[in-house]
């Protein structure tokens, strides 16, 4: 449907109309069509990266140097250099894991569930957020491997069949959460590719070079636009959605069971699994807002990423930030209503104990600054969004690390308590997945088309087979 | 920050001072400081170190410094004989310890000891052990230990210097050994003893000295002073009904612990609510573990002590005890103390006459002594809970002697001295600057175990052999013999002090076997020699060989004249305590590293000494945990650092001897600050008038509980307040009467059932536990032999104070009652092996599981370390190897591990395993002899060595075990069981007897 063009180019002060319902304001704006579309994302992919992608890229790359730095030393020399103690098994390292593998939720829902319910505002962003879902699920996966004390035995998790028919404890849902993140990571990156398939044979069908030709041409998979090939691809593509929706869900409830099913008081609660999907998608959501704002600052894809894009989000995150306030309310009154003592301390403790500032950094960014996006004036604003999606991200950091870690310090026998504070260590292993999370979507970024332009193309006017230029349907009135 | 400090009404619980008070100034600091503290490294990196890894990481091969060490292992090319490989032997030997004598077995792996445990036979270890008793087997094993004949710092030979005595010797024989002096420390043994007569008679002019810095020196004077006679008390506290102790901590640091510990709680046993119990009531300025047991505590400073006794002496007199000589003490001299405690003290040891026994410590004047020898003769208490027993073949150690011989020494008029053991120039008084004093001596002569303070400065040093690798003989305090028969040859070809004296006083070189062989010929007579000797050495003892038990008659004149200089203190003061260490006691175990880190029964601090305050003191000096204060006695002044513990007598500071040891320890040289340069012949147990300041400065002291000084906040302490009569169950003898299932009616929850059936665990074996609350003191003996028996790695002051010490048994410490006198609860902590144990569920690799007896086991090989089993543990007793803590291990300490249980590598988790490899070794040799395990066959370590007998461990499943009758006591609780996990090993709550009258 994308080769079919349009009769005439939209005039530049006209509304432009998707389908035959007017909408308030277009998902796409600017002059687009499906030529400029096409010519605008592939030229970024084609030319020449600009000063500050190679900026970037560098300093990315030297954060990442550091991350294998830190994870080789730490491989040397043991977990002990990271800050933990004797209550406090988990710190950074498991935060960061649940940190990241939150991240990586935007991209599977907004490209599936919201395919599903014909949301077509995602087209702009569901290519670069589900890159970005699969590079934090990379990040994600970097912590449980290495916070193992024996790393070098880490394939004890698998279920690979041995001579010892010695299996993995099935019981754990450190397994559970071996399969979700792994199922997850394998669904999302065929999804990822599936969605790329006909913009890759754009790229082929445009490259000048033996080597491009060569590289997009295999990756196309022999795509040549026919009609059969796009009802198998759009089927392939919902079937997809349909696999990649409960996953959505499960993994981070699976990765909430982590704490669900221990008896720690504080990990101990049945609310976890939905409440750490809601603060997944909300982190997630944040993260595409942060990493979109600069995509369309820097590449100038304005016209793509419209405000009209930010506002639902901004609308999203309103939704997902008041379930997660909610949550936390909940947690509270359970832990009173409950009447166990041990948990009521554990939620009393979070709020005024050692860690309390931790835990207001997080109410303050999680539940009271989302609460600013009822106001217009804030969800146009992209300035005052940067920095608020940032911040949602630094609350969500500092939720999982209000959960793993004021629990661990403070549980059942006092004259087991301690406090827990990060070495340098801890602090790299962190920062260094940036590197690695932002090398990899650089080089995304530069390689492959940000944009879904098969998609984007879907929902311009031009593809409604209704369509009719603004001339035509003053004439006809 | 200690100024908030309110009393708190009822009885109510608390971890450390800490807790109690909430300072934005002290939250600060910890703020500041811990932080910083854990942001330094063990080992830093070198660029090129970095660059390597860098390398290594970018080639994905990062691990390549994770493989083991390469072990090479020899075989025997002829097996001996008798050797089974892998099945140990067990001999039975002595260990000296000053006047006292540990009878122990011990457990030797293919000829080399790898552990020590009581032996049941004998009267001063009566099959338990004390921490000091099980550390020396790493003692044995110490790397730095001396390891060669030096002569003027060069090494020599032990040759060399028989040969060069011996030319030496006949000059003496000539003079009749003047200017000859040998300086000993205490000891009881036949064979020295002989050798000692022999010498004094080859030598008559020569002079025999014996100073122990930690002696009873004192205690012994007083009994001299009041029935002029010396001879060994031994207390029969089982007896006792009413204790009093003065300053006396007979349970940790006395010279007979394990006896007094095991009789105490012998008095203390309660099996149903018909049983009674003694009552103890302790005056003591600092804060002992006896202290800690009393069920009336009162802190006072030591320098009162005495006029507290006169007080006492006088009230029991108005009631009508009759005490010879008190006409010295006039009753206005010693007003000023609670008449209520005082008179209801007396009326219980004059109700309990026979029954009651007072004690004094060793740092009190000997007047005192004589004094509560007087008050326990009239109280009719002796021969029945204490008895006196003849002195045989002991020296004791006399202070005036030592200053005798500086003067001596001073003076030019000794020309050979020989220190026969012993630290002088480290732990002599420091007023008679023995080190100055040696250097007049032209010609030294040094038997010590390491290379220490006085081996510099000494013209011979030659290396002493541990009791583990000497023959030898000693008697314990009631005189029983023993042989000490080595269990290796001497690992550094060191020399015993039987042989290095034989060598000084013939000038042949004899081995120790012949001289100890040629004494007991005397002792067991010539007919069958041969066969009573071997059974000798194989029990471990003599019977019957106890000394004669004498009746010591008060003088009625010399008691008077004692009590007429009986110090009654007036004005006020500061005074400062000098009391041996629960880790290093005098400076001996100092480069022990189990020891070292052995966290203090009290304090909980590892690593170091301080000055430990209490909290009136602490307020008014406006300190606090850390901060360096500056102490000042008359003739010196030392800067350390402060800890406050409540409960500390006002105006006192406690200070740990053994400390500050200056001398090339791996492990111990340099820790702490040297308490002895403090100390003067004057001020041997205390020194009053000392001035205190402050310095400004801190220095970071580390514990093993509130680690962090994280429970500052009222937020935690209140909690604390209300969880912890949970916790350790706690009740008056009174109460328990009335209430026998008070411990059981603790904690309200719902019924502990489950979803599906859960397993039954009602075959076989069944592995259970039972800690008595009631009579556990703290001792730490336990949390060592479990470190010695499962090799349990130590980790460093830098590590602890991160949290990472690894005791697999550690004992909790918790406070109760006001702040200025409260009460303190001990609480053994070990896995409990829970029937539904919350680790195993979420380990990913199952690499924790239950086995068919109901233990909790661990497969080191599979763990790969994801420490979710520690999270999910609710008594945090999983440890984790955070580091390769065995990787720098010098290859002779590997000599010290059980070769039964893995020493576990970096990344792995470790716990209590209720010492498996112990109870597979009982069930083979059972099946071996084809019959059933019977009750008791398996001890674990931490069970075989309590001195209290609070641990029972066995099948629960057999009814008639001890284990499962103690279980049906009604005092038996399972903690934190409301989770419904099931732990097997459960505890029996506490219980006081505090006098009606006072309460």
């Amino acid at each position: 449907m994308n080769l079919i063009k349009p009769k005439k180019q939209p005039s530049p002060d006209a509304t432009v109309f998707s389908g035959s319902a007017p909408l308030p304001e277009p998902l796409i704006t600017g002059k687009q069509t499906f030529a400029s579309i096409t010519e605008r994302i592939s030229a970024i992919v084609e030319g020449k990266p600009p000063k500050g992608w190679m900026i970037a890229f560098s300093f990315s790359v030297s954060i990442l140097l550091m991350l294998l730095g830190t994870i080789g030393y730490l491989a040397d020399e043991g977990i002990g250099i990271w800050g933990l103690n004797n209550p406090v098994g988990w710190g950074w390292a498991i935060v960061n894991f649940v940190f990241w593998v939150g991240i990586g939720h935007a991209g599977t829902l907004i490209s599936a569930v919201l395919h599903l319910f014909r949301q077509k505002w995602r087209t702009s962003i569901n290519r670069f957020a589900e890159a970005m879902t699969l590079f934090a699920v990379i990040c994600a996966l970097v912590f449980p491997t290495i916070h193992v004390g024996r790393i070098w035995m880490l394939h004890y998790v698998f279920p690979i069949p041995n001579q010892m028919e010695m299996w993995p404890n099935f019981r754990s849902p450190l397994l559970w959460d071996v399969f979700a993140v792994s199922i997850y990571f394998a669904v999302s990156i065929l999804f990822w590719f599936t969605g790329l398939i006909p913009d890759l044979a754009t790229l082929r069908d445009r490259a000048k070079t033996r080597a491009r030709k060569f590289i997009f041409g295999a990756l196309a998979l022999g795509w040549r636009g026919s009609n059969r090939h796009w009802q198998h691809y759009e089927l392939a593509y919902l079937v997809l959605a349909g696999l990649a929706t409960p996953l959505v869900l499960s993994v981070h409830s699976v990765v909430s069971t982590d704490f669900a099913t221990s008896i720690l008081p504080g990990w101990h609660t049945t609310i976890f699994p939905p409440y750490f999907v809601a603060g997944a998608i909300f982190s997630g959501f944040a993260m595409v807002m942060t990493l979109g704002i600069i995509a369309r600052e820097v590449f100038g894809l304005k016209d793509f990423i419209t405000l009209k894009h930010l506002d639902k989000m901004s609308k999203i995150m309103l939704v997902t930030g008041s379930m997660v306030g909610y949550s936390y309310a909940t947690e509270f009154f359970i832990a009173w209503y409950g009447g166990n003592g041990y948990e009521m301390f554990a939620f009393i403790n979070r709020a005024f104990g050692p860690y309390a500032w931790a835990y207001w950094t997080m109410i303050s960014c999680n539940v009271i600054i989302p609460q600013l996006f009822w106001f217009k004036k804030i969800r146009s604003n992209v300035k005052i969004l940067f920095v608020l999606s940032i911040l949602v991200n630094v609350g969500m950091w500092f939720e999982r690390f209000v959960i793993v870690v004021s629990s661990l310090s403070r549980d059942f026998l006092p004259s087991a308590w301690a406090y827990y504070s990060p070495t340098i260590f801890d602090i790299m292993t962190f920062i260094g997945t940036f590197g690695l999370f932002f090398t990899f979507f650089l080089l995304f970024l530069r390689f492959l088309p940000m944009v879904s332009m098969t998609e984007v193309k879907g929902v311009l006017p031009a593809a409604d087979p209704h369509y009719k230029a603004p001339e035509e349907v003053k004439e006809n009135d | 920050m200690k100024q908030d400090l309110k009393p708190m009404a009822g009885k109510s619980y608390w971890r450390s001072l800490d807790q109690k008070a909430d300072d934005p100034e002290f939250r600060k600091f910890v703020e500041s400081e811990f932080p910083e503290g854990t942001f330094d490294l063990a080992r830093g990196i070198s660029r090129k170190k970095f660059l390597s890894l860098m390398g290594a990481s970018m080639a994905l091969a990062g691990l390549a410094g994770c493989r083991r060490p390469v072990e090479k292992i020899i075989p025997y090319a002829i097996a001996p004989e008798e050797i089974v490989p892998g099945v140990p032997r067990y001999f039975a030997t002595t260990m000296p310890f000053g006047l006292n004598a540990f009878g122990l077995l011990v457990e030797s792996h293919e000829g080399r000891p790898t552990k020590i445990e009581g032996n049941k036979e004998h009267p001063s270890s009566l099959g338990a052990s004390n921490a000091f008793v099980q550390a020396e087997i790493l003692n044995l094993y110490d790397p730095d230990r001396s390891k060669f004949v030096r002569h003027n710092g060069e090494q020599s030979s032990w040759p060399e210097f028989v040969v060069n005595w011996k030319n030496e010797r006949e000059k003496y024989l000539k003079s009749k050994g003047e200017g000859l002096a040998v300086l000993s420390v205490e000891f009881a043994s036949p064979t020295l003893a002989r050798l000692r007569s022999e010498f004094l008679s080859a030598f008559p002019k020569a002079k025999w000295v014996t100073h122990a810095p930690v002696s009873d020196e004192m205690i012994y004077d007083g009994l001299k002073l009041a029935a002029g006679k010396y001879a060994h008390p031994v207390p029969a506290l089982e007896k006792a009904r009413v204790i009093l102790t003065l300053d006396a901590d007979f349970m940790k640091t006395g010279s007979n612990d394990i006896v007094n510990s095991r009789g105490f709680a012998d008095s203390r046993r309660v099996k149903s609510e018909n049983d009674t119990m003694s009552r103890l009531y302790a005056v003591e300025s600092g804060f002992s573990l006896t202290g800690a047991m009393a069920d009336h505590r009162l802190p006072l400073q030591s320098r009162l002590m005495s006029k507290f006794t006169a007080a006492l002496a006088l009230e029991l007199r108005s009631r009508g005890v009759e005490i010879p000589g008190l006409k010295a003490l006039t009753k206005k001299s010693t007003e000023g103390f609670d008449q209520k405690w005082l008179s209801a003290l007396a009326t219980d040891l004059i109700t309990h006459r026979g029954y009651g026994l007072i004690l004094a410590g060793p740092g009190q004047p000997p007047e005192l002594h004589a004094l509560v020898f007087a008050l326990n003769d009239a109280l009719g208490n002796i021969g029945r809970t204490i008895r006196y027993y003849e002195i045989e073949d002991a020296v004791l150690s006399s202070v005036p002697d030592l200053q005798d011989l500086v003067e001596r020494m001073n003076s030019g008029a000794v020309s050979t001295l020989l220190l026969l053991g012993g630290n002088p120039v480290y732990d002599a008084p420091a007023d008679l600057d023995f080190s100055r004093a040696l250097q007049n001596v032209p010609n030294s002569i040094q038997v010590a175990n390491h290379p220490d303070e006085t081996s510099t400065r000494v013209n011979w040093h030659i290396p002493k052999a541990h009791f583990l690798e000497q023959w030898g003989d000693a008697r314990a305090l009631d005189g029983t013999a023993s042989v000490i028969q080595p269990l290796i040859a001497p690992l550094f070809g060191a020399k015993s002090d039987v042989e290095v004296l034989s060598a000084f006083l013939s000038g042949e070189d004899r081995p120790g076997y012949d001289l100890v062989r040629e004494t007991w010929s005397h002792i067991l007579k010539q007919k069958d020699f041969d066969k009573r000797w071997q059974t000798v050495l194989h029990d471990g003892l003599l019977p019957d060989s106890a000394a004669r038990v004498i009746q010591l008659k008060i003088s009625a004149n010399s008691l008077q004249k004692a009590l007429s200089s009986l110090v009654i203190a007036e004005k006020e003061e500061t005074e400062l305590i000098f009391s041996p260490s629960p880790a290093v006691f005098d400076g001996r175990y100092a480069n022990n590293g189990w020891l070292q880190e052995n966290p203090h029964p009290i304090t909980k601090l590892t690593w170091d000494n301080a000055a430990v305050i209490g909290t009136a003191t602490a307020r008014r000096m406006q300190v606090q945990n850390h901060d360096v204060i500056q102490v000042k006695t008359e003739s010196a002044s030392l800067q350390l650092p402060v800890w406050i513990v409540p409960g500390i007598a006002e105006n006192t500071i406690c200070i740990d001897l053994g400390y500050g040891r200056k001398f090339p320890g791996r492990i111990g040289g340099g820790l702490g600050r040297n308490a002895y340069a403090l100390r003067t012949t004057a001020s041997l147990g205390f020194a009053t008038g000392v001035k205190i300041s402050k310095t400004g400065r801190k220095y970071r002291l580390v514990s093993t509980q509130d680690h962090h000084g994280l429970d500052v906040e009222k937020l935690a302490s209140d909690e604390i307040e209300k969880r912890l009569p949970v916790l350790i169950r706690e009740a008056t003898l009174e109460e328990y009467h009335e209430e026998p299932e008070f411990a059981k009616e603790m904690v309200e929850h719902p019924p502990l059932k489950s979803l599906w059936e859960d397993r039954k665990y009602d075959e076989g074996y069944q592995w259970g536990m039972t800690i008595d609350l009631n009579v556990c003191n703290g001792c730490n003996a336990c949390t060592i032999a479990c470190q010695s028996e499962n090799n349990i790695p130590i980790v460093g002051k830098k590590e602890v104070g991160h949290g990472r010490e690894m005791h697999w048994i550690r004992i909790d410490r918790y406070f109760s009652g006001e702040e200025e006198n409260p009460e303190m609860v001990f609480q053994p902590i070990a896995c409990a092996q829970c029937e539904n144990a919350p680790c195993e569920q979420v380990c990913p690799v199952a690499a924790t599981n239950h086995d068919a007896e109901g233990l909790n086991t661990m497969a080191y090989n599979r763990c790969i370390g994801t420490r979710y089993c520690a999270n999910n543990c609710p008594y945090k007793v999983r440890r984790f190897n955070f580091f390769n803590f065995t990787k720098e291990l010098p290859e002779i300490v590997q000599m010290a591990m059980n070769p039964d249980v893995t020493v576990r590598f970096r990344g792995v988790m470790e716990k209590c395993t209720f010492c498996v490899q112990r109870i597979h070794r009982s069930k083979l040799d059972a099946k071996n002899s084809h019959r059933q395990l019977r009750d008791g066959d398996i001890q674990t370590a931490c069970e075989q060595t309590c001195p209290t007998d609070a641990i029972v461990f066995g099948d629960i499943n057999d009814v008639n075990s001890r284990v499962s009758q103690i279980k049906k006591q009604d005092r038996d609780y399972a903690l934190l069981g409301e989770l419904n996990i099931k732990p097997r090993t459960t505890y029996q709550a506490k219980l006081r007897n505090p006098n009606p009258e006072l309460t």
